[in-house]
This record gives structure tokens, C-alpha cells and sequence, in this order.
């Protein structure tokens, strides 16, 4: 069957096309009219009225919109393709089923283990390699990366949407900054501490919440984190808006570290002249707190707790019937949630050495949010790398200066419009790559347990029952 | 000789205002089937609810095994046997098909065990075994309330209630279905409390039977009786 194709049917499709994006970009003009025209002089209190930028704007939102489109479109036409391929009816070579991703190759790669010493000997050079900023922007980047695990826990693996996690993070470094200000205590002493604190307002917070869940729990969260900051503001203790400053660094068996040792360092490894050689400890401090915490959150995750969160989770009517104590749980994925954001909080106020109630805004917790969102929901390495990407990102944004969150907002819609799993999904068997018998059953029940309890790996074929 | 596995006496439970159950009584002897019948809204999912402490009765006895039960938890009603299949299934619809079959074993000490309860289950229903790898969401609705019966033997009960388990299946599954839940009565000796819409189904898999209106037990009988009975036949049966 040949159709000709008329120039009026090319004009038809066009048109079909361009018109949702005419639309789109009529409207944002309408919307942006009073920003994007008016300019304030502020000097002669006078406005200037002028239509310069509409055309950009206008032009701008129209070609978005299409790119847009065409995206959205090429995704949905890869999901049929995709369907169509694993659909009986097609020829062996054609039913290949979906390929391995890199990650899974990189799991069932050999050489994963060296792979990991590879990159903990990668990780240990590079603060001594790295200029000053670098160093903090990486030792922020880990924070963020203790942060996310730790709110994964809460919410990628127990389903409980917490808007006030960054509330555990403030309480964290105020036990720090505070027993520090007036009784001297040391890091070492604070760490445990303020991970404890964290903890026992966590359960605090659980208990009333317990009845709760989905939207009630997320306003209830959110509160607390506001409360929190507006305790921290209003308080004398806690010196209000002007926060606690000069709080110590980490030490090192009382060893100065910007002494001897960084002449040694400056001398001998060439490292940069300018580095307060506290960050870099500060560094390793956070460095090892990320592989402590990655080591429990994945023995935890695959625990017996693991598994009533879960449950939790998924259905809270089943988990129950299942004999899971829906309380203890839903506690105990609050409480050990906060603890790591309590253990961050502790860092974070011994690297910047001052903290005050603005460092711990609701957007804070939005951000640790977000990179457990972006990272994807209950994968430790998604969350990992959520975690790098979205603190790094604004970093690498700040050409765009004014225009970064923007920017950034923007990206974010766009990843999950187009990965909505995030960036490492994580690794469910969705879809059934290898069946044994034909669906109906020959009652060898056993045979079939042995193949599947037996063999770990499920392999691709692309056979349907 | 038989022996008591469940009686209710006289439980009243109420959602606020709202009184559900109005003084139910019932037993059920070890080993047996019983079918609680009855319209929609006449307290059916409640009883259950109330025996398995999910909504605690304001009144009333309720023992187990000779136990006093009323008002325990529900994990620790779990723990001696007592385990429930929810109404409308309830699978855990991210986790997949095996997954689902080890969290019905949560509150089992000897996790060794496990694996030949799976080969149980892939015995009594091999489709369950061909998507053992595939996410309980993707499941159909009969394979689903298969899994969550099988889920819920996982957990070695020692008496199931089950809520409505033809709740929007073929006949032909419904069929099926009531033939393993008779299969688990018969081989197990777990005793069943059946809640059903489809009567006539119902008694034909049961011993007994009892019907509920509006919050209380009207009649009850074994389920030969139920099905002689003219009176009984056109209120309740249809015809
Ligand atoms: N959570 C609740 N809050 C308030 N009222 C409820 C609640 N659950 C049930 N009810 C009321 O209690 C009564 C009994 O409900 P129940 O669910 O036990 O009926 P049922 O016999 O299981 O009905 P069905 O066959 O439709 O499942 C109904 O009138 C119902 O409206
Ligand atoms: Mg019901």
C-alpha cells in the first residue's frame, strides 16, 4: 500500500505539530508579559516600558516546546519498539530481549571488587592533588552523600515522605557546635553524640506520626523542620541568627595538622601551599563515614528490618497480616534514618567551623530529597551518584549565575520526565527473563525451584511461556 | 473428638458511631471449614478484623486455641497461626512473586524451612513457580489472590481466614482456587474460616456455615442443611 503524500498532508502534520507549541508559547509570553516588559529604574523611581525581549522569549519557548515534544514522542516510540521486539511472532534474532545495562555489567564484572580498591585508592589521592576548593567541594559532596543514604532509608526503601530531614542534619551539628561553644568537648566525643540526638528526636518525631502517612505525614515532617529552625533562631542558647562560630575543627591525636605535617606535605607530596590541611582529615573524616554508612544502609536493606520496611512500604494492610509490627517499623526507619543525618550534621559543623539557622532551610531538605528522588528511590548507588551530580551541578552552574536554580530546576523536570526511575534505578526484576516449563505446569515443582533458587543470575532470553 | 479452634461471644465492635458487629457468636472446631455468608456491609471483613486485633472489638470474647485473644496484636496473633488474606488481595505489588512468598514467612524463627515451603507452593500452584521472578503488580487478579494465599501459608498458619477470594474471578479460577484452599484443608489440616459473596461455591467447599445480616449471625447450619433448605435456597442462594 503507497500513499502519495500531498504537500497539504506534510502541512497537516506540521501543523498538528507546531500548533500545541504555538499554544505553549502564546501562553508563556502572556504570562511573563509584566516581568519580561517592564524594567524598574529604581534611581528616578521611574519604569521603563519596552517589548525588546519578547521576541526571544516567544522564539525561545516555541523551539523548547518542540524539542519537548519530540522527545516525549521518541520515548513513547521506543517503549513500543521495545514491546514489539520481546512480543512473540518475530524471528529468534529479533526477541534478544532487553540488553544489559552498564550496571549490571559492572556487577557481574570480575574485576568488580578491584574495581572498588581502584576506587578507594583513587579517592584517598585525590585531596592531596586538589586545590582548597576542590577539596570542600568534595567534602560537601559526601556529606550530601550520607545525607541521601540516610534519607533513602526513610523514604526510597520505607515509603515515609519526610520534607524535614535537614531538620536532624541542624540538630546534629547544634549538639556539636553547642557542647563545643560551652563545654569544649571535642569532635570525637560530639560525633557519637550528636548521631544519638538525632536519633532520639527522630523517634520523637515518629511516635506522634505513627497513625500517619502519604500527604498527612509529609506536612507533619515539614513542620517539624521549620520548627526546628525557628527553635534554633529564637533561642539564647543557641545565639539566634548569629549562630555558633569557631567551632573546632576535627582533631588528630591534639597534633596540629597545619604544623609539621603540613610541611611535610607542601614539601614533600607538592601539595598546594594554600590548604588548610584540617579540611583534608575533615575529608577522610566524611570519606570513611560514606563507607561505614554504605556498608549498613546495604546489611540493613537486606535485613530482616530491611524487609518489614519494605513491606511498610508496599502495602501497609498486607505488612501487618504478615505479622510485621507496623510501629516498631515505621519508628525505627525514622529514628536510624536521622541518625546519619545527625552523624552529617556533626561534619558539617567541624568543616565550616560556623553554623546558624539559615544553613538548614527547608530547601535543604529538599535537596537530599531530591537527590534520593533523582538518584533513584532505594538504590545505594543511585543515591551515591544523586547525591555527587546535585551538588556538584550547581557548582559547575555558576557560570549561569543568576539564572542557576533555574537552570537546575529545569534539568530536574527534565530527568524525570525521561528517567523517572532516576538515574540507577534500582534493580528489580521487573519483567521475567528465563521461564522454565510452559506456564500451565507439569507439577515438577521441584525442578523448577532449582533452577530458580540455583541459578542467581537470570538470563536474558526473551523466551515467553 | 473434636476441639475448639476459634469461638466469638457476644463481640461488638463499632467504627466510631457506626456499630458493625452487633454480638457475634460463632465457633469453629479444628480441622474444619467454616463459610461466613452474607450481604455486602453485613460486617463480614469486620469480624475478621476484629478477630485479628486489626480493629479491636468493644466487647465480647474472643478465644484461640483455648486463649484469651481479644485485643492482642496482630503480629503476635501471627506468630501462634492465626493469619489473615486481606480482601482484595493486598500483595506487595514492587516486590516480586518470591519475594512476596519470603515476607509471608517474616515471623518464622527457622528460616530453614523456607525453601521446601516454596517447593510446596510451586507444587500447589506452578504458575506461581513459571513468575517467581516477575513483580507481584504485573500478576493478574487470579494469579494475585493465588499468591496471596500462597504467601500466607508461607507463614505455616495453623488456621487462615480468608476474605472473599473469588472477589472478581473467572469461575473457571474460582474453581481452581477453592480446590487448593480444600487441597490445604484436607493435607494440612489447617482449619478455614471462609468469608464468600458466592454462596453456593462456598458451601459446597465448607462443613458448615453461618450467615450474617447487618451485624449479627441470623442462621446458622451445616452446609447440606443450607443447600436442602427451600427458605434458605431462595433468601440467600438464589433460587
Ligand atoms: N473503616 C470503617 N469506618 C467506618 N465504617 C466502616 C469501616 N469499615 C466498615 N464500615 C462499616 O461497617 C459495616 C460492615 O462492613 P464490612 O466491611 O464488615 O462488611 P462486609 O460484610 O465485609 O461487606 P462486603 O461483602 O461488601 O465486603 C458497613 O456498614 C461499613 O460501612
Ligand atoms: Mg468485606
Amino acid at each position: 500500500m503507497t500513499h502519495k503524500i500531498t504537500a497539504s498532508h506534510i502541512g497537516r502534520v506540521i501543523w498538528s505539530e507546531f500548533k500545541p507549541a504555538l499554544l505553549a508559547s502564546f501562553w508563556i509570553c502572556l504570562l511573563a508579559f509584566p516581568i519580561m516588559t517592564l524594567s524598574i529604574n529604581p534611581t528616578n523611581q521611574s519604569f521603563k516600558f519596552s517589548l525588546d525581549r519578547m521576541p526571544y522569549l516567544a522564539l525561545g519557548t516555541f523551539v523548547l516546546s518542540i524539542l519537548w515534544r519530540f522527545f516525549l514522542k521518541r520515548r513513547a516510540f521506543i517503549g513500543i519498539t521495545k514491546a514489539v521486539h520481546q512480543s512473540e511472532g518475530l524471528p529468534e534474532d529479533l526477541r534478544k530481549g532487553p540488553k544489559p545495562s552498564w550496571l549490571t555489567v559492572v556487577k557481574a564484572s570480575r574485576y568488580r571488587r578491584q574495581g572498588i580498591y581502584v576506587l578507594l585508592a583513587i579517592m584517598a589521592i585525590l585531596p592531596f592533588i586538589s586545590s582548597p576548593y576542590t577539596v570542600n567541594v568534595m567534602v560537601t559532596a559526601l556529606i550530601y552523600v550520607t545525607l541521601g543514604l540516610g534519607l533513602n532509608v526513610v523514604v526510597g526503601v520505607s515509603g515515609l515522605l519526610n520534607l524535614g530531614y535537614i531538620a536532624f542534619y541542624a540538630i546534629g551539628a547544634y549538639t556539636y557546635g553547642l557542647l563545643n561553644h560551652y563545654f569544649g568537648l571535642s569532635f570525637w566525643v560530639c560525633l557519637p553524640l550528636g548521631g544519638l540526638t538525632a536519633t532520639l528526636m527522630g523517634l520523637l518525631l515518629g511516635f506522634p506520626v505513627i497513625r500517619l502517612s502519604g500527604d498527612y505525614l509529609a506536612i507533619v515532617t515539614l513542620s517539624f523542620g521549620e520548627i526546628t529552625r525557628l527553635v534554633l533562631n529564637n533561642l539564647t542558647v543557641t545565639r539566634g541568627p548569629r549562630g555558633i562560630s569557631y567551632i573546632q575543627p576535627a582533631g588528630f591525636f591534639g597534633i596540629d595538622l597545619n604544623g609539621a605535617p603540613k610541611e611535610f606535605l607542601v614539601n614533600y607530596l607538592r601539595v598546594d601551599p594554600a590548604m588548610d590541611i584540617n579540611k583534608i582529615f575533615t575529608y577522610f573524616i566524611i570519606l570513611c563515614l560514606v563507607i561505614v554508612t554504605i556498608i549498613f544502609v546495604f546489611r540493613l536493606e537486606n535485613s530482616r528490618l530491611g524487609r518489614a520496611w519494605l513491606a511498610m512500604r508496599e502495602d501497609e494492610v498486607a505488612c501487618q497480616a504478615m505479622g510485621i509490627n507496623r510501629t516498631r517499623a515505621k519508628l525505627t526507619a525514622f529514628a536510624l534514618g536521622s541518625t546519619w543525618a545527625g552523624l552529617a550534621g556533626v561534619v558539617f559543623a567541624s568543616q565550616i567551623t560556623f553554623i546558624n539557622p539559615a544553613s538548614f532551610s527547608f530547601l535543604g531538605s529538599i535537596l537530599v530529597l531530591s537527590i534520593v528522588v533523582l538518584g533513584g528511590m532505594g538504590s545505594i548507588p543511585g543515591v551515591i551518584l544523586g547525591a555527587i551530580v546535585l551538588s556538584a551541578l550547581p557548582e559547575q552552574l555558576r557560570f549561569f549565575s543568576q539564572y542557576r536554580m533555574l537552570l537546575f530546576g529545569a534539568l530536574m523536570v527534565l530527568m524525570m520526565v525521561f528517567r523517572p526511575g532516576g538515574l540507577i534505578q534500582s534493580t528489580r526484576e521487573v519483567y521475567i527473563h528465563k521461564t522454565n516449563g510452559n506456564g500451565k505446569g507439569d507439577g515438577n515443582g521441584t525442578a523448577r525451584l532449582e533452577a530458580l533458587t540455583g541459578a542467581p543470575k537470570p538470563e536474558a532470553t526473551g523466551e515467553r511461556p | 473428638m473434636t476441639k475448639t479452634m476459634l469461638e466469638l461471644k457476644g463481640v461488638r465492635t463499632a467504627y466510631g458511631n457506626i456499630e458493625a458487629l452487633k454480638g457475634v457468636d460463632l465457633h469453629i472446631n479444628e480441622g474444619e471449614i467454616i463459610a461466613l455468608l452474607g450481604a455486602n456491609g453485613a460486617g463480614k471483613t469486620t469480624t475478621l478484623a476484629s478477630i485479628t486485633g486489626l480493629v479491636p472489638p468493644k466487647s465480647g470474647t474472643i478465644t484461640f486455641e483455648g486463649e484469651d485473644i481479644r485485643g492482642a496484636r496482630t503480629e503476635n496473633l501471627v506468630k501462634k497461626g492465626l493469619i489473615m488474606v486481606p480482601e482484595g488481595r493486598h500483595i506487595f505489588p514492587g516486590l516480586t512473586v518470591l519475594e512476596n512468598l519470603k515476607m509471608g514467612a517474616y515471623v518464622l524463627k527457622d528460616q530453614s524451612g523456607i525453601k521446601k515451603d516454596l517447593e510446596y507452593i510451586f507444587n500447589l500452584f506452578p504458575i506461581l513457580a513459571t513468575r517467581s521472578k516477575q513483580s507481584g503488580g504485573t500478576l493478574s487478579g487470579g494469579e494475585q489472590q493465588m499468591l496471596a494465599i500462597s504467601r500466607s501459608l508461607m507463614g505455616k498458619p495453623r488456621m487462615l481466614l480468608l476474605d472473599e477470594p473469588s472477589l472478581g474471578l473467572a469461575p473457571i479460577v474460582i474453581r481452581d482456587i477453592f480446590d487448593t484452599i480444600r487441597k490445604i484443608n484436607t493435607e494440612n489440616g489447617t482449619t478455614i474460616l471462609l468469608v464468600e459473596q458466592n454462596a453456593n461455591l462456598a458451601l459446597m467447599l465448607a462443613h458448615r456455615a453461618y450467615i450474617m445480616t447487618t451485624g449479627l449471625i441470623t442462621l446458622s447450619g451445616t452446609a447440606s442443611e443450607f443447600l436442602n433448605d427451600e427458605n434458605v435456597r431462595k433468601a440467600y442462594l438464589g433460587g
